[in-house]
């Protein structure tokens, strides 16, 4: 790739939103690093540290206030139904978190993580076919022209 | 010669190394997903988003979620977002404005939320956790799920077919509607 290429590839995505999830993603990182890992004796005798429960947990927090966001902001439809997928997945993660560190939910929380899946599934196929089916008679995805009832 | 098991002067094992990288690309392609201008591209960032999150599964010793969460969400469900997206997108492309005029008291809400969360998590002792993390064996999975669980995966199984006809009902053109857009 030639000099001017990589220009053109910076300044390609050198806009405000890929600006603005650098900044708000390393912030989260930054919070993930403060909330710590425990530094344990790693099998070959260093010592090192280890992703927590806590870490887990916040990052599902998270992804689960990304999600929050999206549902709240977005006015397509489609991008909300894919926000409450990124929230759906945040619970996942929580639920998978525990059953990687306590013991008594070790088994149980990869069950409850795949039927949570598969519900997610369920209200997947049934979202995307409402919003067809609402698109097929008012021609647009944006949910706040569909002002029927109000009118 | 084999690696050190704990990256020099940071003290990191590789585990956390892994976890870090997948937490960055997780989260700024949550973000992307959310903030993106064109939605075709905010369906792609997602698909990201759950590929970093299968990561995450295998990091936390549950190999079978990890696989289910890359055939369902990945090549299903992001299939089936991505095919609601080509149906629904009009001719005058993507929509100028991407946000409600609410958005600033949106992003307001969503920060809350993540303080609270972080509050709670950090505020909590989890009971009965360990340092390390424990694998999940899929032959006991298999059998916690066919045993005890038995009854909830028939009722999922229904609810999947049950929601497969819906849809089909739902997104089925009338006979005597006029076709297309």
């Amino acid at each position: 790739m030639s000099i001017t290429g990589l220009l053109q590839f910076i300044a390609r995505w050198f806009r405000l939103d890929v600006f603005v999830a650098l900044i708000v993603a390393s912030m989260l990182v930054g919070i993930v690093i403060w909330v710590g890992a425990p530094l344990v004796t790693l099998p070959d005798g260093s010592e090192g540290t280890v992703p927590s429960l806590d870490a887990y947990l916040f990052v599902s927090g998270a992804l689960f206030s990304i999600g929050v966001f999206g549902f709240l902001a977005r006015r397509n439809a489609i991008a909300m139904l894919m926000s409450i997928e990124i929230m759906l997945n945040a619970v996942n993660l929580a639920i998978v978190a525990f059953g990687g560190y306590v013991p008594a939910l070790t088994v149980h929380a990869s069950v409850i993580a795949l039927m949570v899946m598969a519900v997610a599934a369920a209200e997947a196929t049934v979202g995307l076919a409402i919003v067809i089916a609402i698109f097929r008679n008012r021609r647009t995805p944006l949910v706040d022209e569909y002002a029927a009832m109000s009118e | 010669m084999t690696l050190p098991q704990a990256i020099p002067f940071l003290n990191w094992s590789w585990d956390y190394f892994l976890f870090l990288s997948l937490v960055v690309v997780l989260l700024g392609s949550g973000i992307m997903t959310v903030l993106g201008r064109n939605i075709i591209h905010s369906g792609l960032w997602m698909m990201v988003c759950f590929a970093a999150l299968a990561g995450l599964y295998v990091l936390l010793g549950a190999p079978l979620v990890a696989a289910a969460q890359v055939l369902i969400y990945i090549g299903a469900i992001s299939v089936l977002v991505l095919f609601a997206i080509m149906l629904t997108q009009t001719k005058f492309g993507p929509a100028r404005l991407v946000f409600h005029r609410q958005a600033s008291s949106a992003a307001v809400a969503a920060a809350v939320i993540a303080l609270i969360l972080l509050i709670v998590v950090v505020d909590t002792d989890w009971p009965g956790q360990g340092v390390s993390v424990l694998h999940t064996a899929t032959d006991a999975l298999a059998r916690l799920l066919f045993d005890r669980y038995v009854l909830p995966f028939e009722v999922v199984s229904v609810l999947l077919l049950a929601a497969v006809i819906g849809g089909i009902y739902l997104a089925k053109r009338e006979p005597d509607e006029p076709s297309g857009p």
